[in-house]
């Protein structure tokens, strides 16, 4: 009996089977017959053409300005004290303020949360502007920066977010340099230093120095990101994983200028074509993460502009001096650089969207020598150099790349190769050895490498922040050999950051005193005099200073593209 | 009759499979470079930051005493926090977010096609040797050769900017907020159960080109198998007697011959989801839909071990899951396969 039911319904099943899928694939071959007429009824069709998909979106408010800002990544978090991610940066830039901005599309300073502020040797003086809101309605205080920084760097505090949750900026922009914060009033903060440190205002404006509101801490402890509380020109409305979209709405109360939209999308498209052609079709309002090759589409696209500035950026090529001998030889490194034909890479390799290097600061950014130029390309000069050096036959070493394109480096393994071709003609053999990032950033930390790329975006657009992070060691004096300028990276305390292991008296002195000066003046001319001695004794390859691109389309109105500190989606309206 | 026994055999095999793919993820990423504690730290960590993650993480304990501890958490589901992605959320939340997305787009795909590879097929084998039955042949040839990041950017290429009927990428249209309305995170179904039909409307349009990219792989298969089973079929015993009883031509193929051709289809379509799923990652890539192949490979890039472990393994039980219930199906529609 068992065996026959098995039967019938098994022959029940299978014609049941057959039949939905014959019945369906008509439906379904109907279905777009169907679809076609749709189309056909023009509805869809303008849906489509606009792009804008929302007309389709009649529950939707019309009136409702909405500006899309895709890029390549979502952030998952919105906590800046739980990440040192840029793409993290760009929404919590919207949602929340610092005591000092940067200007809008320049590296200078203006006021944020702070009327005042001025630093003097130790000692950073802030006076705090009155009748700014939260978004939960309570008054920003000077005890809501207090909480804040207490989360992110004092173990101690009752709500500090732990070790496993702050990001390394906690003691990198603050923790390191703040010895004790004093308060005045609601209104007034005093901030006492470990040291002179005049670039301590501009870690002020950055991302993660942005300020938490002490009542949202206090209640919602590391959940800080879904509930994110700030005196932005936007509030957090929903913070979707799923669709990798963060939607945020105005905020009426806020202090500052704009914003000039009711609400703003931060939509994620992975792929750079992809992203261009939502932007040409009218699908995006703003897209960033532009490549060279999906540049040329959105400059050949209707309804949309690529607008383009000077980034706050380096590409380099290190020299690991400690690990290869002929690269102690001061000529060896200038011929080497004298040899790479770094104005072909810029124009043909990076599409002349990026400019040569000539030292390690780049031209926005004070203290960057107008007098210094690149070093030519002369395959001449380089290889009397060599032969000056007692290196004439030549020799090899290896080259560490990272494989994927990076701002500063959009083709790493072209421009390796293009090293390889070129210094091949002056007889020096170069090994490329490719991996991928991760792996790549420890493999050079712990100074493996003979000569590796690499390359870095600004934090706060002070010198100091590529002079002293990038190329002084960081050791104690006695770790430092007299008439040696490097140190191995084995020294105690060595600064990973610095991949050539150069370690310049000359240079040293310098970038400490350029640190520990308050005077603006005085500062820029001991980074020229740094960037002078940086350049003459050439630790690194300068490669390229790396242009930010966007693409905008026609219908947005006061973008104000922005290599720090931005996007600055508060001053954007809508046609 | 249910076969219980068959069925616990099989499930009783999903154990040593899963702990093989546990393993092998979990020493393929410890033998490969790269220190997911710097990796957390980033650039501009202090050497004494690293090493406070390092031991926070557990990655100074010996390995062996790392893989106990993996394994003990993958059999509790609990692939740990991601590392870099998304800090301090668990795997298993994260998941919970993507893999509907995938689902979504892979059960789509799939359904695309169900719906024109099986009468493709039927057509195909009916129509065996003539003009109709080569076009559909190369066609289904096209289909399967056809990379996915060849197919995926030409369709937007055409549909979005050319015809500029549908949209380039995404889900669903930025204009509208589906996180209120969420419940199975697949956008089609949830819209759907909310009652909102333009954010319905705009799902279906945002899933059209994906579904048919992914699709056409699948339909180029199913009906490559439905043809050559019908032709099988065709030509048995039981197709003759029922054509010398007298049985109209289209009556018997479809009555006796497509029932039985099927019973090799619905293998194929069950190994195929596994497929689909692959495919899915590159798909959303193109479409710019963040699912869980999109997760896999940004966590592989940046070296997010428990995403990579926890989506990984997840793949793997979807995949012999899949085959689970296939080989069950089959069994049952075809007894034999039990012995």
């Amino acid at each position: 009996m068992s065996s026959r039911d098995t039967n019938v319904s098994r022959r029940r099943f299978l014609g049941a089977a057959g039949g939905a899928a014959v019945t369906v694939g008509l439906a379904g071959c109907s279905d777009d017959g169907g679809d076609g007429s749709d189309g056909s009824d023009g509805s869809d069709g303008s849906d489509g053409s606009d792009g804008s998909d929302g007309s389709d979106g009649s529950d939707g408010d019309d009136d409702t300005s909405l500006l899309r800002y895709g890029r390549g990544s979502h952030s998952s978090t919105l906590d800046f004290q739980n990440s040192t991610s840029g793409e993290v940066a760009k929404v919590t830039e919207q949602i929340y303020d610092t005591l000092i901005n940067f200007e809008p599309g320049e590296s200078t300073l203006t006021d944020g949360l702070a009327s005042d502020y001025s630093i003097e040797g130790e000692t950073a003086s802030l006076t705090l502007k009155e009748g700014v809101t939260f978004h939960n309605g309570e008054e920003f205080t000077a005890q809501d920066f207090v909480a804040t920084y207490r989360r992110f760097v004092d173990s101690e505090y009752e709500h500090y977010a732990g070790d496993d949750y702050v990001s390394a900026y906690g003691p990198f922009t603050l923790g390191n340099w703040i010895d004790e914060i004093q308060v005045d009033g609601d209104y007034e903060l005093t901030i006492q230093l470990t040291q002179t440190y005049a670039p301590f205002l501009r870690n002020l404006a950055m991302f993660a120095a942005s300020v938490h509101s002490e009542a949202a801490i206090e209640e919602y402890g590391t959940d800080l990101s879904e509930n994110a509380v700030g005196t932005g020109p936007f509030e957090l409305d929903t913070l979707d994983d799923s669709n990798e979209q963060i939607r945020l709405i105005a905020y009426d109360d806020y202090w500052g200028d704009g914003p000039e939209v009711d609400e703003a999308v931060f939509v994620t498209v992975g792929e750079n074509s992809t992203r261009a052609q939502s932007l040409a079709s009218g699908e995006l309002d703003i897209i960033d993460g532009i490549g060279a090759q999906s540049s040329q589409q959105v400059d050949g696209a209707d309804g949309a502009e690529l607008v383009r500035t000077e980034g706050i950026n380096i590409g380099y090529m290190a020299f690991n001096i400690a690990a290869v001998e002929e690269f102690q030889d001061r000529r060896v490194r200038q011929a080497v650089s004298h040899a790479i034909n770094t104005e072909a890479i810029v124009n043909q390799l990076y599409s002349g969207f990026a400019t040569q290097a000539s030292q390690p600061l780049p031209p926005n950014v004070m203290g960057h020598n107008d007098d210094i130029d690149p070093y030519p390309y002369d395959p001449e000069e380089a290889q009397s150099l060599l032969e000056e050096a007692g290196y004439g036959d030549g020799f090899s070493f290896e080259l560490a790349t990272f494989q994927n394109p990076r701002g500063y480096n959009p083709s790493p393994i072209q421009t390796a190769e293009t090293v390889a071709s070129n210094l091949g003609e002056i007889g020096i053999e170069v090994e490329i050895n490719q991996q991928s990032f991760s792996p790549f950033l420890e493999y050079t930390a712990q100074g493996r490498h003979d000569a590796c790329f690499l390359g870095w975006y600004t934090d706060n657009a002070d010198p100091d922040n590529f002079a002293y992070v990038l190329l002084h060691p960081q050791v104690d004096e006695g770790e430092l050999t007299e008439d040696q300028d490097w140190v191995s990276f084995d020294a105690e305390g060595y600064n990973t950051s610095n991949r050539s292991a150069w370690a310049n008296q000359e240079y040293m002195d310098l970038v400490e005193q350029g640190q520990q000066t308050t005077d603006e003046s005085e500062r820029a001319s001991l980074y020229n005099e740094a960037m002078q001695v940086a350049h003459d004794e050439a630790p690194w390859v300068y490669l390229d200073y790396a242009e930010e691109l966007r693409g905008v389309a026609d219908r947005v109105n006061g973008f104000q593209i922005a290599a720090i500190g931005g996007p600055f989606l508060n001053l954007v309206s809508l046609e | 009759m249910f076969p219980k026994r068959f069925v616990l055999k099989r499930l009783l095999l999903l154990v040593p499979v899963l702990i093989g793919v546990a393993t092998l993820v979990f020493s393929i990423l410890h033998l490969s470079p790269g220190d997911p504690a710097l990796t957390i730290a980033g650039e501009r960590a202090s050497q004494e930051f690293v090493e406070r993650i390092r031991a926070d993480l557990g990655l100074n304990d010996p390995i062996w005493v790392q893989y106990v501890d993996f394994l003990g958490n993958v059999v509790r589901f609990d692939f740990g926090e991601s590392y870099v992605i998304n800090r301090n959320t668990t795997v298993r939340e994260i998941m919970a977010n993507t893999l509907p997305v995938t689902l979504e787009l892979a059960l789509y795909g799939q359904l695309f096609g169900i719906l024109f590879g099986i009468p493709l097929g039927v057509l195909s084998a009916v129509k065996q040797d003539t003009l109709t039955d080569h076009t559909t042949r190369v066609g289904a040839l096209a289909g399967i050769s056809v990379p996915i990041f060849w197919s995926g950017p030409l369709l937007i290429l055409l549909f979005a900017q050319v015809l500029g009927v549908l949209p380039t990428s995404g889900r669903i249209s930025s204009t509208f907020s589906v996180s209120p309305i969420r419940v199975t995170g697949m956008v089609t179904i949830d819209t759907l159960l909310a009652g909102e039909w333009d954010m319905f409307k705009s799902a279906v349009r945002h899933m059209l080109l994906p579904s048919l990219v992914i699709g056409v792989y699948s339909m180029a298969l199913i009906s490559r198998m439905m043809r050559s089973s019908m032709l099988e079929v065709v030509r048995q015993d039981y197709m003759r007697t029922a054509r010398a009883k007298g049985q109209g031509a289209k009556i018997t193929v479809l009555k006796h011959g497509f029932r039985n051709a099927l019973i090799p289809v619905v293998t194929i379509i069950g190994i195929q989801f596994g497929g689909l799923l692959g495919g899915a990652v590159l798909t959303e890539t193109v479409f710019a839909i963040g699912g869980i192949g999109t997760l896999l490979v940004e966590a592989i890039e940046v070296g997010d071990y428990p995403i990579v472990q926890g989506t990984v393994l997840t793949f793997a039980f979807l995949f012999t899951l899949v085959n689970l219930v296939v080989d069950i199906t089959y069994s049952y529609l075809d007894p034999r396969i039990q012995q």
